[in-house]
C-alpha cells in the first residue's frame, strides 16, 4: 500500500473479537486488518502497536460488513461471505474457513452485501445487499434457507428485534420493512412497511430518501440516512423525536441512555433521546462510516469509529478521541 | 785363568796350613817334607788333569752350542722362505681377486644388443666369422661399432647447431625490419586523415581525444572512459567529447594539486601584491579566496544523448578542483518547435530539468561533506547560490565520475571505475527517459492549453466514445499558490508534495458545473503518478473531503496507474488521467438525482451513460469504472 493508496482508503466495517482484545476492520480495497486492542491500550504502547498485527486481502471488492460470532469472523465482499476463525487470525493464519454466495439472479454485475446479522435463536445468518433481497443462511449446514423479497432498491442496513424475533431492514428506496415470524414459518413473511418519507418532519429531499442506518432497542427504533435521524416508537409506529444533524447518518447505536451516531462530517454525535444533540466529538476522518462499541470486554471498553481515511479513531472515554489506529 | 783359582786355592790352602805349621814344624820336618812333596806332586798332577777336563768340558759345550746354532740358522732360513712364499701367495691371491673384480669402463657403455649389432654393423666391423665364436672379439667389435656411431652423431649435432645459429640471426634481422616499419606507418596515417574523414572512421580524432584525456582530472577521466565504453557497447546514440584549454590543464598538472597549498600560495601572492599597492579590502580578499575555492578545471566533458525523434540532450560536466566534486549543466536542442505552450515553460528549464532524477537528488547542495569545512573558511554559506554559474552537483554525477562520498566521515576515496560503470547504464536511461517525458509533456501541454485532451489510439479503449465535459483551462501554478488552496491540505499532510514539484490547475466544465483539479507533477514523471485534488462548483462547493463521490473520482484518477499509463514508456499517463477525469465528471453529473431545492424542472444533464446501478454500498458511490467493449459503467 503506497502513500497514494492510503490517501484514498476508506474503512467501511469493523467488529471486535469475542474476547474483546482484537479489532478487525475492512476497507475498500478488500483487505481486512486485525489490530491488537490490548497492545494499543497498554501503558507501554509504541507507534507500532497502532499498526495492525495482520493485514490480508480477503475479498476482491470492498468489505462492507463484518460481524463476529463466538468463534468466527464473518466478512462480506463482492457478493460472497467468508468465515475466518478468530483463533487462527490471532495466530496470523489467513485461510478462510468457508466462502458462500447467496443465489443471485443477476449475472452482469455482482451485488454487494451491505449488512449481515446473526440470529442466535435459530443459528442463522441474515444478509442484505445489492440485489434488493434478504437472504437467510443456516450457519450449521451452510445452505440458504430463504429469501425475503420486497424492497424495491438495494438494502443498506439490517437490525434485529431480539424479544419479538423480528427483522428490520432499511433500503435505498426509503422504506423500512419489518419481517416477522421468521423462526416458525419460513414461508410466511409478514412485512410491515414503514415508509419513512411520508412523514414530513424527517424528510430531507436534498439528500434523498434512502435509509442508511437502522438500529432497534426492541421498543424503539432509530433510523436515518437521507431523512434526518429520528427515533420511532415501534408499537405505535410513530416518530417521537427528530435529531437535527447536518449530514446524512450512516450508523447509530443506543448506549446506556445516549444515542451515538456517525455519518457525514468529521465528528461523532452524542444525542439524547429527547431530541437534542448533546455533543459532537471531532474525529480524524472527514466523514465516518462505522462506529462500534466493544461490549465484550470490560477492561477494553472503547468506542472505535472509522470512515473515509485510513485512520480508525479509538475513544477510551467517549467524550474525546484518545488515539488512532492506522492501516 | 784356570790357574788363578788354582793358585788362589793353593794360597788359601797354604795360608790355612800356615796357621798351624808353626806347631808342626818341629815334629816332622824331615819325613813330612817328602810326603808333602809327593802329595804336592800328585796334587799337581791332579790339578793338571782337572784343568784338562775342565778344558775339555768347555770345549764340548762350545761345540754343542755351535751345532745348535747352526741348526737354528738353517731352520730360520727355511722359515723365512716359508714366510716369503706365504706372503707371495697371499699377494697373488689378492691380485687375482682384484683382477676378477676389475670392471672395465667398456662395460658401462650401453651397447646395442647383439642381434641389432649384427644386423646394423657393416661386415668389416662385425666380422661375424670371428666374433661369433670369440666373445672378446665380439665385444671389441661392438665397441668399435659404438665408437663409429657416436662419431657420426657428434658430427650431426655440430651441423645442427650451426643451422640454429643461422636461423636465429635471420629472426633478429626480421625483427629489426619490422621495428623500422613503425615510423613509416605513422607517416601513412597522417597522410590518410582526409580519407578517414571522407569515410567517417575517426581514428585520428579518437587518438587525439586520448591524448587530451591524459590531462583530465581523475573523475572526468573515469567518466570519459565509462561513457565512451558504454557508448560503443550499448548505445550508439551517445557521443563524448572533451572541450576546454589543454595548455592550462597541462600547467595545472605540473605542481601537485593540494587545496591547502593552492590556498596558501594564492594567499601569499595576494599579500605580496597587497604590500606593493594599497591593501585591498577584506571583502575583496574574501571574494578572491572564494573564487579560488570554486575554481573549475579548464577541461570539461560534453556528453550528447541523441533521441529517436532527433532531439539532443547536451550534458556539460565540470570538475571543481578544490572541492573535488563534479557538476553538470544541461542544454536541450529539441527537434520540434517548443514555443507553443505557456504552461510548459518550466518543463525544459535547464535549471530544473535534471532535478530529482533519482529520488530526492536536488542538486542544490554539495554532496561532499568535507566541503562544509572549506566553505566555513571562506564564508560561503550555501552552495545553492553558485549553482547557477557552476552547474548542479547531483549525486548521480558524482557516481558517474566514480566519486563516492560517505556521510559518516569527511574522508573522500579516490575515483572508482566500478561505481561509475554500475551507474552509467541506469543514469543514461533515466536521462533519456527524462528528456523524452519532458518533450512529450511539452507537446501535451500545448494541446491541453487549447482545451483538447490528446488521447492516443492505443488508449482509446479506456474511455467511452462520447465525452461531454471539456477541459476549459490548463495553467501552471507556483508552490505558494498551491499551498493556499483549501482542498489540497490532505495531500500536504500526507507529505506527498515538495517544493521541487510542478503544480498545475485544470478546470473542467460542463454546463453550470465547474470542476477544479489541482495537479502535483513530480519531476520523476512518469515514474511517479501525478496527484489530482478535486473541488466541484455546482450548486454549492464540494470537495473530496466533503463528498464521497468526488473522493472516489480522485481515487479513480490517482490510484489506477497501471490502467492509465498506456503503452510503455507510459508518457500518456497525464493525458489519460485528464480524460478519465472528464468521463467521471460526466457520470457524476448525469447520475445526480434531481432532488434539489424544490424545483422539479428538467434535468440539466440527461442520462446518457449506460449504468446498471447508480448507487452502491453504504456511501452510495456512483459507477465510475468504464467497461470496454460493452461500454457500460460499473462500480469497482
Amino acid at each position: 500500500m503506497g502513500p497514494v493508496e492510503l490517501l484514498h482508503m476508506s474503512v467501511f466495517s469493523q467488529t471486535f473479537s469475542p474476547c474483546g482484545r482484537f479489532l478487525a476492520a475492512g476497507n475498500n480495497y478488500g483487505e481486512i486488518a486485525v489490530f491488537s486492542l490490548s497492545a494499543a491500550l497498554s501503558p507501554d504502547a509504541t507507534g507500532m502497536s497502532q499498526k495492525p498485527i495482520l493485514t490480508f486481502a480477503a475479498h476482491e471488492g470492498p468489505v462492507f460488513s463484518l460481524i463476529s460470532t463466538d468463534t468466527h469472523l464473518l466478512s462480506a465482499g463482492n457478493g460472497e461471505i467468508s468465515a475466518w476463525s478468530w483463533a487462527e487470525l490471532t495466530k496470523r493464519s489467513t485461510k478462510a474457513l468457508w466462502t458462500r454466495r447467496p443465489n443471485y439472479k443477476t449475472s452482469l454485475e455482482i451485488p454487494e452485501i451491505n449488512a449481515m446479522i446473526v440470529n442466535s435463536k435459530d443459528n442463522s445468518l441474515i444478509v442484505g445487499g445489492g440485489d434488493n433481497n434478504i437472504h437467510i443462511m443456516d450457519m450449521e449446514t451452510g445452505t440458504f434457507k430463504s429469501v425475503l423479497q420486497g424492497h424495491k432498491d438495494y438494502i443498506h442496513c439490517l437490525s434485529f428485534r431480539e424479544r419479538e424475533g423480528e427483522l428490520l431492514s432499511g433500503g435505498e428506496d426509503g422504506a423500512v420493512r419489518i419481517w416477522g415470524e421468521l423462526i416458525a414459518h419460513q414461508c410466511l413473511q409478514k412485512s410491515l412497511l414503514v415508509s419513512v418519507t411520508y412523514l414530513g418532519e424527517c424528510t430531507r429531499p436534498q439528500f434523498g430518501k434512502w435509509i442508511g442506518c437502522l438500529t432497534t432497542d426492541s421498543d424503539w427504533m432509530l433510523c436515518g440516512g437521507g431523512p434526518a435521524l429520528s427515533l420511532w416508537h415501534l408499537r405505535s409506529m410513530s416518530p417521537t423525536s427528530v435529531f437535527s444533524l447536518a449530514g446524512c447518518q450512516r450508523e447509530a447505536v443506543f448506549y446506556q441512555d445516549l444515542i451515538l451516531t456517525v455519518g457525514e462530517g468529521p465528528y461523532v454525535s452524542h444525542c439524547v433521546p429527547g431530541g437534542t444533540v448533546k455533543a459532537q466529538i471531532p474525529s480524524s476522518s472527514p466523514s465516518l462510516n462505522t462506529l462500534t462499541l466493544n461490549l465484550n470486554s470490560n477492561e477494553h471498553r472503547v468506542m472505535t469509529t472509522a470512515g473515509s481515511s485510513d485512520q480508525i479513531d479509538v475513544f477510551t472515554n467517549f467524550s474525546y478521541r484518545a488515539f488512532s489506529l492506522s492501516f | 785363568m784356570s790357574t788363578d783359582p788354582l793358585k788362589k786355592r793353593k794360597t788359601k790352602v797354604i795360608r790355612g796350613d800356615g796357621g798351624t805349621p808353626e806347631t808342626k814344624r818341629i815334629r816332622g820336618d824331615a819325613d813330612q817334607s817328602m810326603e808333602v812333596e809327593e802329595r804336592r806332586r800328585r796334587g799337581s798332577v791332579h790339578f793338571i788333569a782337572l784343568k784338562k777336563l775342565n778344558r775339555m768340558a768347555h770345549m764340548r759345550l762350545k761345540k754343542a752350542r755351535d751345532q745348535t746354532h747352526e741348526a737354528k740358522q738353517r731352520v730360520d732360513v727355511l722359515h723365512l722362505q716359508l714366510q716369503n712364499l706365504l706372503y707371495e701367495v697371499l699377494h697373488l691371491q689378492k691380485e687375482i681377486g682384484k683382477c676378477l673384480e676389475f670392471r672395465s669402463q667398456h662395460e658401462e657403455i650401453e651397447l646395442v644388443s647383439v642381434d641389432e649389432f649384427f644386423q646394423e654393423a657393416p661386415a668389416e666391423i662385425s666380422r661375424p666369422h670371428l666374433t661369433k665364436e670369440d666373445p672378446h672379439q665380439l665385444t671389441l667389435a661392438r665397441l668399435d661399432w659404438e665408437l663409429e656411431q657416436r662419431k657420426r652423431l657428434a658430427e650431426q649435432y655440430k651441423s645442427s647447431l650451426c643451422t640454429k645459429e643461422k636461423i636465429l640471426k635471420g629472426i633478429e634481422m626480421k625483427k629489426e625490419y619490422l621495428n623500422s616499419l613503425q615510423p613509416g606507418l605513422q607517416a601513412i596515417m597522417q597522410a590518410s586523415l582526409p580519407v578517414q574523414e571522407y569515410l567517417s572512421m575517426p581514428f585520428e580524432r579518437v587518438q587525439k581525444q586520448a591524448e587530451v584525456a591524459r590531462h583530465l582530472p581523475p573523475p572526468l577521466y573515469v567518466l570519459l572512459v565509462q561513457a565512451s565504453a558504454y557508448g560503443q557497447a550499448c548505445d550508439t546514440n551517445l557521443s563524448v567529447s572533451i572541450s576546454g584549454d589543454v595548455d592550462e590543464a597541462k600547467a595545472l598538472s605540473r605542481p601537485p594539486e593540494d587545496s591547502q597549498d593552492d590556498e596558501s600560495d594564492s594567499d601569499a601572492e595576494e599579500e605580496q601584491q597587497n604590500t606593493k599597492r594599497r591593501r585591498a579590502t577584506v571583502g575583496v580578499q574574501l571574494d578572491d579566496k572564494r573564487k579560488e575555492m570554486l575554481k573549475r578545471h579548464p577541461l570539461s566533458l560534453c556528453i550528447e544523448l541523441n533521441c529517436k525523434d532527433g532531439s539532443i540532450l547536451h550534458l556539460f560536466f565540470y570538475y571543481l578542483m578544490n572541492l573535488n566534486i563534479l557538476t553538470v549543466k544541461v542544454k536541450v536542442s529539441a527537434s520540434a518547435d517548443l514555443s507553443g505552450a505557456i504552461s510548459a515553460g518550466e518543463l525544459l528549464n535547464p535549471e530544473s530539468l535534471l532535478n530529482c532524477l533519482y529520488a530526492s537528488d536536488h542538486g542544490q547542495e554539495t554532496p561532499n561533506p568535507a566541503n562544509r569545512y572549506q566553505f566555513d573558511k571562506v564564508g560561503i554559506v550555501s552552495f545553492a547560490d553558485y549553482v547557477a554559474e557552476l552547474g548542479h552537483p547531483y549525486v548521480w554525477v558524482q557516481s558517474l565520475g566514480g566519486l563516492h562520498f560517505s556521510s559518516d566521515s569527511p574522508q573522500v576515496e579516490g575515483p572508482h571505475s566500478s561505481l561509475s560503470a554500475s551507474h552509467m547504464e541506469s543514469t543514461m536511461k533515466l536521462l533519456r527517459g527524462r528528456l523524452q517525458a519532458r518533450l512529450a509533456l511539452h507537446k501535451q501541454f500545448s494541446s491541453l492549453e487549447h482545451s483538447i485532451v490528446p488521447v492516443s489510439n492505443e488508449c482509446q479503449h479506456l474511455f467511452p466514445a462520447k465525452v461531454v465535459s471539456r477541459l476549459a483551462h490548463w495553467t501552471m501554478m507556483s508552490y505558494e499558490e498551491f499551498v493556499e488552496l483549501s482542498f489540497v491540505q490532505h495531500v500536504m499532510k500526507a507529505g506527498l508534495v515538495r517544493n521541487t514539484d510542478l503544480f498545475f490547475m485544470a478546470t473542467v466544465e460542463r454546463g453550470t458545473a465547474r470542476l477544479q483539479a489541482a495537479v502535483v507533477l513530480n519531476p520523476r514523471y512518469p515514474e511517479i503518478t501525478p496527484l489530482f485534488s478535486l473541488s466541484l462548483l455546482w450548486k454549492g462547493e464540494r470537495s473530496g473531503r466533503t463528498d464521497d463521490n468526488l473522493r472516489a473520482m480522485e481515487s479513480e484518477v490517482n490510484v489506477f496507474r497501471s490502467e492509465l499509463q498506456g503503452p510503455r514508456p507510459g508518457l500518456q499517463l497525464l493525458t489519460n488521467q485528464m480524460q478519465r477525469l472528464c468521463v467521471c465528471l460526466d457520470v457524476y453529473l448525469e447520475t445526480e438525482s434531481q432532488v434539489c431545492d424544490g424545483s422539479e424542472g428538467p434535468r440539466e444533464f440527461p442520462r446518457e451513460k449506460m449504468c446498471l446501478r447508480t448507487a452502491r454500498g453504504p456511501n452510495r458511490l456512483k459507477p465510475f469504472k468504464y467497461n470496454h467493449p460493452q461500454g457500460f459503467f460499473s462500480h469497482r
